[in-house]
């Protein structure tokens, strides 16, 4: 085929450019580090990129969730360790106060500590979160949820539960609102309560109370009177449900129940049975502290006050297996976020590697094509050189 | 008879002549669109003088350009082609990287903003995260801001070089009118002196021509060449040529159609079937720009009002329910230039799932309106009347009709192309952001029974009673009251919906249990609207629920990108036929020095044999004076 001047040049200048173009590329992905500079270079894997990035960033937000919520969890489980701490104190301080010989002054100088007790768990009820916020304020939780004074325990705080993301379609929830913690316990045995009536003259004290057959109690309330060494069960309508002699330290059943008095009641002196109503931990103290306080030099003063005790310490016992539960909570979601954060990390390493397999240039491959590059520019230049020079007119004249 | 100096003059004429033509050869051997040209030589008829002829010498016949007329016309459409394939892809890739950067492209704003959802649902009292989610709102509105703004500018630099290129183009169709007339009457001087100096100019500016719009020719018998746009429409007929306009556009004054003006008024060249660079940028704003903006502002559109709704859903951190959160351009609808009714048009998007973005162009036939889609002409359901109460709806867009129309009035919709540009955050104070839920749920701690309730989620927004305090209380273990109303019967963990909210309870009651449904009070720090915001991205929502605004940012990427992608490999693919045509036509019509080289020195040899030829007739002549002097 015949070739004029301007074809060779052409030709030799189109395969320079050629090399020279690629070379440029290969040069940019290997100092950007980047296979793909755009979407053309590769469109079905820059979209599958992009989605891949938001997944990235969206593990690390979960990753962010989850130290967070991780620190509130923890804060909450040590407050409540303290409350259960104080909480045994205040049951090992009551139980030594039952004690038979001790004077009025004695059980007065113990309920001063319990009030220091108290005082203290109010302020572990108004932990600060760090940030400005109460911890068991529930979402309300700008200002301090919990007061304790003479009208009883007031809550500030309101009974939204927060969750948060801590992985893919996971979701915990965040510290309980401090309603449920420290104001909603059951008291009693957690299904029915036995008081005394306030009215009682007799020296009758309870022993013991428990649930013996769940499925015959109907929540209904009832009353214990004792007369002329007799003892008559009324129910609310005051019908009579249950009668018999009473033997002090002998147990007295009716509807699945079964509670012991001790002592010597006087006549009319009643114990009222009723479904367990919730009450606050504070409420609790102070009712023991209030026993306390009350002087009791009668043997019927001393059985009110020995009643009040065993009340207490049951609604005491009551609110402490609660904190334990809420712990037991705590700690479940901490795990749950734990198994987020192992999850969340395979995760990340998974979608990093898909990521770089799709967007990193491999290096070994493109410093190979550069050399390649290279040589064939160095050829097509050199050639074109020995061959441009090439003429007939070189040898006329 | 033929004598020796009269043969030997021929001679010498012929040679030189042909030295003249191999040295203009040698000159024009990098002059650009050169055909090389070669004196043919024929001898002189000879004599008879009795025993036989004697030949006369020799002449130039003709001097004759190398052109192959095929392989100059396959050349001219594959310029026309690569014409257009550069323009397209250039222009593309524009357009794939102004989408694809990471600084400039909307897939990074929109992450960051889910992000900071995200941040804002787990610290929803912190004044730090709620003014870094409204710093990554403002950055992600000034994102599409920009990107919308530097497509219209591509919208502008398309109409400007349409406009240069219509004035290039007319500059050469009255060169070739001109051409033309010169070549005519060259001809018609003598037909084996063809001008080849002319033809060269000719084919050059022709060539230039397909390049610009992609022409054919056809060649006429005086040696005129007619020109034609590959659509048919004459260009160049003879001596007269024909003027390309860049006439407005009839819906938009700020883009351009091209017409040809014509003695019996101008024709409309459709902008497919042109090609060239002409048609290259026509067909690059109509399959490549429109879409990219018509779908980014379908992404614009589709988030802000999905953000609002959600936003609306919630409170702030004064108490209040949530208010707008992003503003974006409605959808423009522009009235034909020449309308001669009154009717105008209010448009809003109302279904996102079914909005497309591409152009609409709606009709009055005098009774009815029709819609049909601009450019295909394929009819698109309308349904309503264009009443306030009664709206046109079409793909999603809803169209208030204001005025009266006359008949074959027409207006043109674009439902999402603007969208992007005028996307603004309307919340400037960061306890405005809606984080929390409207109302809250709680139990009385009186109660007895082991019921708990959850958390309520808004059904209806806009229920003027959502936010009222109301009680459920059970009369019994199996039946409630709602605020007074009632009762019904109670089942474990079914819905209750009252006022707009939706709650459910769980556990076992007891008669004169209460729980309690009020509204979030200001200071708030629950997170439920804030958790939701975040998710935004990610549930279905365009082309009928089934894409999400994430899945549709990497769409747009990848749609752009295989368009840059396909213009890229096609414009390669066409520079390497290219290469090839124009190495055969270099093959036949170029320049090689080396060959003109010899035949320089053969002719001078020849030119100095036929000088000798003189010298002897000279010499003959002498002596013939020599033995006639006396």
């Amino acid at each position: 085929m015949r070739v004029s001047t301007t074809s060779l040049f052409q030709q030799a200048l189109l395969g320079m450019g050629d090399r020279t173009s690629n070379l440029a590329r290969i040069q940019q992905q290997l100092a950007t580090g980047l296979r793909m500079s755009s979407a053309a270079s590769d469109p079905v894997g820059w979209s599958t990129a992009v989605a891949v990035d938001r997944a990235v960033a969206e593990l690390e937000q979960f990753g962010g969730n989850a130290t967070i919520l991780r620190n509130r969890l923890e804060l909450a489980d040590a407050s409540l360790d303290q409350v259960g701490d104080r909480l045994s104190r205040v049951r090992e301080l009551s139980l030594q106060a039952a004690n038979g010989t001790y004077t009025d002054d004695q059980r007065r100088a113990i309920a001063l500590e319990l009030r220091q007790q108290l005082r203290a768990v109010v302020d572990s009820a108004n932990t600060s979160d760090g940030t400005g916020r109460y911890l068991f304020g529930g979402s309300a939780d700008a200002v301090p949820p919990f007061a304790f004074g003479i009208s009883g325990a007031s809550y500030a705080g309101d009974q939204n539960r927060r969750s948060l993301e801590v992985a893919p379609e996971t979701a915990v929830e965040d510290v309980d609102p401090g309603s449920e913690i420290f104001l909603r316990i059951r008291t009693g045995d957690g299904t029915f309560v036995v008081r005394q009536d306030p009215a009682n003259a007799g020296a009758a004290t309870l022993r013991a109370t428990a649930m013996v057959d769940p499925s015959a109690w109907d929540g209904g309330d009832y009353r214990v009177v004792f007369n002329a060494g007799n003892y008559q069960v009324l129910d609310a309508a005051n019908a009579v449900v249950g009668a018999g002699a009473f033997v002090a330290g002998e147990p007295i059943e009716f509807r699945g129940v079964r509670i012991i008095v001790d002592g010597a009641p006087a006549n009319g002196d009643t114990f009222a049975v009723s479904p367990a109503p919730t009450q606050d931990v504070f409420s609790t103290i102070q009712n023991l502290i209030d026993a306390l306080e009350t002087p009791a030099v009668t043997p019927s003063q001393r059985a009110t006050q020995r009643n009040a005790i065993y009340a207490g310490i049951e609604d005491l016992t009551r609110a402490q297996e609660h904190i334990i539960d809420r712990r037991a909570g705590f700690g479940a979601r901490l795990n749950t976020i734990e198994q987020a954060d192992a999850g969340r990390e395979a995760n990340g390493v998974l979608l990093k590697t898909t990521l770089s397999e799709l967007r990193d240039v491999d290096y070994a491959q493109a410093i190979s094509q550069l050399n390649l590059e290279m040589t064939a520019l160095q050829a097509a230049q050199q050639s074109f050189v020995r061959i441009q020079n090439l003429s007939l007119f070189n040898y006329l004249g | 008879m033929p004598d020796i100096l009269s043969t030997g003059s021929s001679a010498l004429l012929a040679f030189q002549r042909m030295m003249a033509t191999t040295s203009n050869n040698v000159a024009n051997a990098n002059t650009p669109g050169y055909t090389r040209q070669r004196a043919l030589l024929g001898s002189r008829g000879g004599q008879d003088i009795g025993p036989g002829y004697v030949g006369s010498g020799v002449q130039i016949n003709r001097i004759e350009r190398l052109a192959d007329d095929f392989v100059i016309s396959r050349l001219r459409d594959s310029a026309s082609e690569l014409g257009r394939l550069s323009q397209l892809s250039s222009l593309s890739s524009r357009i794939d990287r102004m989408v694809s950067d990471p600084a400039s492209g909307i897939a990074k704003p929109l992450s960051d903003f889910l992000d900071a959802a995200q941040s804002l649902s787990s610290q929803p009292a912190s004044s730090a995260a709620r003014s870094d989610f409204l710093g990554k709102a403002q950055v992600l509105a000034a994102r599409f801001r920009t990107l919308d703004g530097q497509l219209d500018g591509m919208v502008n630099e398309s109409t400007r070089r349409a406009e240069t290129l219509v004035d290039g183009i007319n500059t050469d169709l009255r060169e070739v009118a001109r051409l033309n007339g010169e070549v005519v009457r060259a001809l018609a001087l003598g037909s084996n002196a063809p001008p080849n100096d002319l033809l060269d100019q000719r084919d050059a500016i022709v060539q230039r021509l397909s390049q610009r719009i992609g022409v054919t020719v056809a060649a006429q018998d005086g040696g005129a060449l007619n020109v034609f746009t590959n659509t048919g429409q004459a260009l160049v007929v003879g001596r007269t040529a024909s003027t390309l306009a860049a006439t407005p556009d009839p819906y938009d004054p700020g883009r351009r159609e091209m017409s040809l003006q014509t003695a019996n008024g101008p024709i409309l060249l459709g902008s497919s079937g042109l090609g060239g660079e002409l048609g290259g940028l026509l067909e690059f704003a109509r399959d490549v720009l429109d879409p990219a903006q018509e779908r980014l502002g379908r992404l614009a559109t589709a988030f802000a009002q999905t953000v609002n709704a959600q936003h609306r859903e919630g409170v702030d951190y004064y108490g209040d329910l949530g208010g707008e959160l992003f503003t974006v351009t409605p959808p423009q609808v522009s009235a034909r230039n020449s309308n001669t009714g009154t009717a105008g048009f209010t448009a809003s998007v109302s279904n996102i799932g079914a909005l497309n973005g591409a152009a609409i162009e709606l009709t009055f036939n005098g009774a009815s309106w029709s819609a049909v889609r601009q450019g295909t002409g394929q009819a698109l359901g309308m349904t309503g009347t264009g009443t306030v109460a009664d709206p046109f709806v079409v793909e999603g867009v809803s169209l208030v009709l204001n005025g009266a129309a006359a008949a074959s009035d027409a207006f043109l919709l674009r439902p999402t192309a603007a969208a992007g540009g005028g996307m603004q955050v309307q919340i400037t104070d960061p306890n405005r952001l809606a984080a929390a839920n409207p109302v809250r749920s709680s139990a009385a701690v009186a109660n007895t029974g082991a019921a708990s309730i959850g958390t309520p989620s808004v059904l209806d927004a806009t229920n003027p009673s959502l936010r009222a305090p109301v009680d459920i209380v059970f009369v019994d273990a199996n039946n409630y009251t709602i605020d007074g109303t009632g009762p019904f019967a109670y089942t474990q963990g079914a819905p209750i919906s009252y006022n707009g909210w939706q709650v459910a309870l769980q556990g076992p009651a007891v008669a004169g249990d209460t729980f309690s449904i009020g509204p979030t009070p200001p200071r708030s720090s629950d997170n439920g609207n804030a958790r939701l915001l975040a998710a935004v991205g990610s549930g279905g929502l365009l082309d009928g629920g089934t894409v999400s605004m994430s899945s549709d940012v990497a769409g747009i990427s990848a749609q752009i990108g295989s368009s840059a992608r396909r213009a890229d490999l096609a414009r390669d693919a066409q520079s390497t036929i290219d290469t090839q045509i124009q190495q055969e036509r270099e093959s036949i019509s170029g320049v090689n020095l080396d060959e003109e080289a010899a035949n320089l020195m053969r002719f001078q040899q020849a030119y100095q044999a036929a000088a000798q030829v003189i010298a002897v007739a000279d010499t003959v002549f002498q002596s013939l004076l020599a033995a006639m002097r006396r």
